[in-house]
């Protein structure tokens, strides 16, 4: 069951959407779902007063299908939380999208903002374009990153993507901003264009594959083998590959995994080899 | 004139020797009168009704505090207050803000609460934020036990002139008692130093933590301070440690004074571990409890461990430290020149790690193998072994058995195994609760207006819905819970400000210091330790003193020294 | 003549408080303990060209003189009307006048933000992310015998810092090296005004400090005091120290990160990290683990410079590490004198230290979402009330933009950029000059500011102002029935 939500009007305020969810929506009316209130900077508003509304919702979050039209950018953690069901954003999204999600997908079609999935625990979230900072990234504060699910980015990703990331994967399949996987304790990162460099900073374990290059490596870092390929998720990628370890100021055994024909810059870590 | 009537509730009142009498409150101008007329009315029948609560030691205000609240963005964001017509908003959990600490206290039934460490130097900011803290009377303790010019005093044996500095110390700081915490400790801290026990010598000082003690108790009772020496001990939360505290209570046995307490123990709980290391960890619950049993000098409060994510924050820089390197979790170390020194942690207590479910034990072991409810209290020394707002839980515990069963089906199987917890079955009755949470705690404070409901008191009142004839509290722990964290009514200095759980008046508390009144004036003694103090410090003397003004409501206690 | 003493300097975070004012017929005359740039302050600060006098709002695109009640009542209505207002500044005022800026922002439901968010805003998200370890800065002056101050030059910013609380400073523990770096500064200005004039090179170059490269010089063999700089270029307070290390920009954090491994005995595979040897890092570890007390002071090109607060977090931990060898605290060089107090008294009303957003009836933070720059960037805000700052000059140019296109209200003592702006500008008087209250000092200390003149008549206190806006506001929002 599809239900279509058209942007009525140009965004200005942020939007705070967190009611935009399967879970929300499932076994309502679509009068109910009109009213639903959501904040408009500090204006309180219905659903109907930002969104034309239209179409039926399944009777549980796992028939549910949102389907959103519109600049969204402005908006705030649409699908928070949701355990179920399916979104998709014929456009660019706002930041906290699927956060803390534990289950089903979310589609956007467009760019996403920063801190795209932050916290989730399970789920599918596919960004067409790029995605902003903190990708899979944790509160302020928090130490809980990621903790399960997917996220795939077909553009580029900011900065610090998977940060504090404890389980789960992030693909991009464009370039990666500075910081990719800092903080992280597990899961992995696989970054198909070029990285800003300081991979895997603070990291205690986990694992971060670029197959472009990397401009630099931390001094953290250790070189420890080169590989032929590595396998994600029981997909091979084809290498070779540099393996460091680290971050060794933290103690730590992270894995990077660098394309070795991409980077001829780090050609002289072979020495310690 | 303002008046109100609480009508025909059951009345506990310990310090007045009521025990659940059904009796008529009249109050008038905020104060508790013999009766009232032509005024508003609570009816109160069927309900329980206590002088307000009272908190010796909850960290409320100021730097550490704040630092606190600043370190944990986490911490906050799912437990928030949103503004009201009479409320303003904020966040809880572990560290509430100011405004959300006033209102949580209050809709409890609490409404006088001490903080019990400000570094001298801080004062200012402490004061700050007690004036942003609303509903609540109010205190602070200044740190002592560190502090250059106590220990040079001390280590001459110069007894007057510490005590003269202390009063000093009391007016320029606005504070109320003297508070030690690991007495000597946090100097060696200054150089990532510790001290090793009560006889250890202070690095660069000479003079050990014992006589540091002695030093202030003697201190303490020259000046006549309403409270008693406040002492965190030296080794607190290291294993064994419940010898240096015995050794604590014993070196200040003979200075007592016709029996009168003349030191408090605070958060005992982390000072009873017995056992070698963290592996042979127990209980020293029984052993302090036998000594304060046997005498009549020491109080104490619990800091019982509730089971959840709180902040741990102590001006125990060098325990801090060691909680640091147990946990990995992130670390605040702030030293404060010429006093103190403090630390942040977050720290989770879980029910099936070991040490932490003996700690649990320890707690309310203390509280139900110490006979007399005047000698211990019940604090969850906040946040530190968790946040205040776990009071209702923990009177359930003690008032009720069953309640105490359940958790221990839950906790870590070694420590149910070892824990004495178990053998005890004495449940507290509410009139103990009422010693426990206000009388006993206001009678050890010097506070003579509060805790209590005696013609004159402050009109400070809690009114729970608990019906002592119908419900038997100890097979019904929740309906314990549940009044204990709504109160029906609390009434603060005659005004009703919460009712049914809800804030419905926000009202400005008064701040309490000690002015000591002594001869020879105690002003005697500024130019010459103006002198010293500019060598010392980084702020001029003038800037250092808290003037009264800056208080928003200031109730100086005046009391005669002997100096 | 009446002179003031013990008055606390209204200038940067060092909050020096042992300055003497002379006052004369309600004008500074003179003033004793100053710095240079304090000096200037209190000589000009009373000039009617830099002042705003009378208030203004904005009539037809042009801002015209209005009174007071007006001016108060024209800012009510615009925060009011606004669905996203900002309220920012908050660094140079006192902490009574922060206070009734935090209630106006809840009562509006807008956003409260300080300048840290474009200064030391990383090194909060630092500590929230690994903590501090630091002290006052007495224990700094009785106890440190390592100082470095690390893309910091207090010698231009903070001008006192050095001699009050640091090299130059005596302490209990720690005898000050003073005479030695006033030889060292004679030797630095003598040898430049001596090339100026005829390139004639009579100093001794060993005197000087090295740039990085080589060796420490021997004093770091002795267990006297001394002063590290770690900069990406020689400042006046590199020149004054016992050792420069040059780091080339952008690259702090490796150098930090490389410094941890050290300081924890493991090896850097490498010859040189961000241009500095490893062989001269290692005996920089050497020094620090070797200290009684060491601290590490950071500045805003630390924080500023790539890698933000990535590099705070590495320089934190450096000095956490450190604490398992040796005592060693660190501190952010808070720049204006209350910036400190700003996040202090944020935090104790709301839980959070700045970009503190009320919108939604209560307190919710996230720097990068809740952040002025940040919010006025994506054009979010749709009205601001400033208070003492200038962002007009310091935002970068999208914020700015969307900053002015809004209703803008300025409260000030001086014209600036953002006043020129304004749609409202209220005249206000100079905290620690004309007003008092309370500031924090970097380390968090709480001093009292004086008020040693009568401010202009028309010019009322931040403080009070930002009461009488609030006031307006509730009476506004009370006869338009919102809650």
């Amino acid at each position: 069951m599809t239900l279509i939500l058209k942007l009525k009007k140009k965004l200005s305020a942020p939007v705070s959407a967190e009611c935009i969810s399967p879970d929300t929506f499932a076994g309502k009316q679509e009068s109910e779902i009109a009213g639903l209130t959501l904040w408009e900077g500090n204006r309180k508003r219905q659903l109907s007063e930002i969104f034309e509304v239209e179409g039926i919702s399944g009777s549980s979050p796992s028939e549910t299908t949102i389907h959103i039209k519109g600049d969204l950018s402005k908006t705030r953690r649409i699908g928070a939380g949701m355990t179920e069901g399916r979104i998709v954003i014929q456009g660019n999204g706002g930041m906290h999208i699927g956060e803390e999600m534990k289950g089903g997908t979310i589609l956007v079609e467009g760019n996403a903002g920063s801190w795209l999935g932050s916290a989730m625990k399970g789920g599918v979230i596919e960004v067409k374009r790029n995605a902003g900072d903190y990708i899979g990234g944790a509160h302020r504060g928090s130490t809980k990153g990621m903790r399960g699910g997917v996220i795939i980015v077909h553009g580029n990703a900011g900065s610090e993507a998977g940060s504090h990331m404890r389980k789960g994967l992030i693909k991009i399949f464009g370039d990666a901003d500075q910081f990719a996987g800092i903080y992280m304790k597990d899961g992995t990162i696989v970054v198909h264009g070029n990285s800003r460099g300081r991979l895997g900073a603070f990291m205690t374990s986990g694992k971060i594959v670029v197959c472009g290059k990397a401009e630099s490596v931390l001094p953290t870092f250790s070189i420890d083998k080169i590989n032929r390929k590595t396998k994600i998720h029981g997909d091979e990628i084809a290498g070779p590959f540099y393996v460091f370890v680290g971050d060794l100021a933290e103690h730590g055994n992270g894995k990077l995994y660098l394309s070795q024909t991409e980077n001829e810059h780090l050609k002289s870590v072979e020495l310690f080899l | 004139m303002k008046g109100l009537l609480v009508k025909d509730g059951f009345v506990f009142d310990p310090m007045n020797n009521v025990a659940g009498e059904k009796m008529d409150i009249a109050i008038c101008n905020g104060k508790i009168v013999e009766k009232i007329d032509n005024c508003g009315v609570i009816d109160a029948s069927g309900m329980t009704v206590m002088p307000g609560g009272v908190d010796l030691h909850s960290h409320i205000a100021g730097s550490k505090v704040n630092s606190g609240r600043l370190l944990r963005p986490e911490d906050h964001y799912k437990d928030v207050e949103r503004k009201t017509p009479v409320t303003r908003s904020g966040v809880g959990y572990s560290i509430p803000s100011t405004f959300t600490t006033g209102y949580r206290y209050a809709r409890m039934g609490w409404t006088t609460v001490m903080d019990p460490a400000m570094a001298p130097l801080k004062a200012k900011h402490t004061h700050e934020e007690l004036n942003d803290t609303p509903i609540l009377d109010k205190g602070s303790y200044p740190l002592l036990g560190s502090n250059w010019f106590v220990l040079e005093h001390l280590r001459a044996k110069e007894y007057k002139d510490a005590a003269a500095y202390v009063a000093w110390i009391m007016r320029a700081t606005k504070g109320y008692a003297i508070k030690l915490v690991n007495p000597g400790g946090l100097e060696a801290w200054g150089f990532g130093r510790n001290v090793r026990d009560i006889d250890d010598p202070v690095p660069n000082f000479d003079i050990t933590p014992r006589e540091i003690i002695q030093g202030l108790c003697k201190v303490n009772q020259l000046l006549s301070m309403p409270h008693t020496i406040h002492v965190h001990t030296n080794n607190l939360g290291k294993p064994g440690n419940y010898t240096a505290t015995l050794e604590t209570m014993k070196s200040v046995e003979n200075l007592a004074n016709n029996g009168k307490p003349n030191i408090h123990l605070t958060h005992c709980q982390f000072s009873a571990f017995a056992g070698e290391d963290w592996r042979s960890f127990r209980s020293g619950s029984e052993e302090i409890a036998k000594y304060v049993n046997d005498h009549t000098h020491v109080t104490l409060d619990l800091g019982q461990i509730v089971f959840t994510n709180t902040t741990t924050m102590t001006a125990d820089g060098p325990f801090q430290f060691i909680l640091y390197q147990m946990t990995g979790n992130k670390w605040v170390n702030n030293d404060v020149e010429i006093e103190t020194s403090s630390g942040i942690v977050p720290f989770q207590y879980k029910r099936k790690n070991y040490v932490h479910a003996i700690q649990w034990t320890i707690g309310l072991e203390l509280a139900l193998q110490i006979r007399d409810p005047w000698k211990v209290f019940i604090t969850t020394d906040h946040p530190n072994a968790g946040p205040f707002t776990a009071y209702p839980r923990i009177v359930a515990w003690l008032m009720s058995r069953k309640a105490r069963d359940e958790i221990m089906k839950k906790i870590n199987k070694k420590a149910r195994a070892r824990a004495l917890l178990p053998s005890i079955d004495r449940e507290y009755t509410l009139d103990e609760i009422a010693i426990a949470t206000r009388a006993g705690q206001a009678k050890i404070l010097g506070l003579e207006n509060k805790g209590h409901l005696g013609m004159g008191a402050d009109a400070d009142i809690a009114i729970y819905n608990i019906n002592p004839e119908k419900k038997d509290l100890a097979s019904n722990p929740k309906a314990i819970r549940r009044a204990f964290s709504n109160a029906a009514y609390t009434i603060k200095a005659g005004e009703i400000v919460v009712k049914d759980g809800e804030i419905t008046k926000s009202v400005v508390g008064r701040t309490y210091w000690t002015n000591v009144k002594a001869s020879p004036s105690l002003l005697e003694i500024e130019p010459e330790l103006q002198e010293v103090f500019e060598e010392y410090y980084t702020v001029k003397f003038d800037n250092y003193i808290v003037p009264n003004h800056h208080l928003s409501a200031a109730n100086p206690i005046t009391v005669e020294g002997r100096v | 003549m009446n002179v003031i003493r013990n008055v606390t300097c209204p200038i940067c975070g060092t909050l020096c408080d042992d300055l003497e004012v002379t006052v004369k017929d309600n004008v500074i005359v003179d003033a004793a303990n100053t710095c240079a740039i304090s000096d200037a302050k209190f000589m000009n600060y009373s000039n009617p060209k830099h002042r705003n006098l009378t208030p203004l709002v904005r009539k037809n695109g042009e801002l015209r003189e209005t009174s007071l009640e007006e001016a108060i009542k024209k800012s009510a209505e615009i925060l009011v009307d606004a669905s996203y207002p900002i309220l920012y500044g908050w660094s140079c005022t006192s902490c009574e006048a922060i206070s009734a800026g935090v209630e106006l922002a809840e009562e509006i439901g807008g956003v409260i933000d300080n300048t840290s968010t474009v200064c030391h805003g990383p090194s909060i998200l630092s500590i929230q992310n690994v903590g501090i370890p630091t002290s006052t800065l007495g224990q700094i002056r009785h106890r440190a015998d390592l100082i470095i101050y690390w893309a910091s030059d207090p010698y231009s910013a903070h001008p006192r810092h050095m001699e009050r609380y640091t090299a130059f400073s005596n302490g209990r523990f720690q005898k000050s090296e003073w005479a030695h770096y006033v030889a060292r500064l004679r030797g630095i200005l003598g040898k430049k005004r001596l090339s100026r004039a005829s390139e004639l090179v009579l100093m001794k170059e060993a005197e000087l400090p090295v740039v990085s490269g080589g060796k420490l010089p021997p004093k770091f063999e002795t267990d006297k005091r001394k002063l590290i700089v770690v900069d990406v270029r020689k400042t006046r307070s590199a020149e004054l120290a016992d050792f420069f290390i040059q780091v080339e920009p952008n690259k702090d954090f490796e150098l930090i990160q490389a410094l941890r491994l050290l300081v924890r005995d493991e090896e850097v595979e490498t010859d040189q990290v961000a241009g500095v040897p490893v062989s001269l890092l290692e005996d920089v570890a050497d020094t620090m683990i070797g200290c009684d007390f060491g601290v590490l002071f950071f500045g805003v090109g630390l924080t500023m410079s790539s890698g933000k607060l990535q590099n705070i977090d590495a320089a934190i931990a450096l000095t956490r590490d450190l604490n398992y060898r040796t005592k060693f605290v660190i501190m952010p060089m808070r720049g204006h004198f209350n910036v400190a107090g700003a996040n202090i008294v944020s935090t104790w009303q709301t839980g959070y230290p700045f970009a503190v957003d009320f919108s939604q009836g209560y307190p919710r933070y996230n720097p990068g979402e809740t952040s002025a720059v940040d919010i006025l960037s994506r054009d979010e805000a749709d009205a601001s009330l400033i208070v003492a700052s200038d962002p007009v000059s310091n935002f970068p140019r999208r914020a700015v933009e969307n900053l002015v296109k809004n209703p803008l209200i300025a409260i000030d003592p001086v014209v600036s950029p953002t006043t020129a702006m304004a749609d409202v500008v209220l005249p206000s008087a100079f905290v620690g000059i004309e007003e008092g209250g309370t500031a924090y000092r970097m380390d968090r200390v709480p001093l009292p500011m004086k008020k040693l003149v009568d401010p202009p008549q028309n010019c009322l206190s931040d403080r009070e102002i930002l009461q009488r806006i609030l006031h307006h506001v509730k009476r506004l929002r009370a006869q338009r029935g919102i809650a």
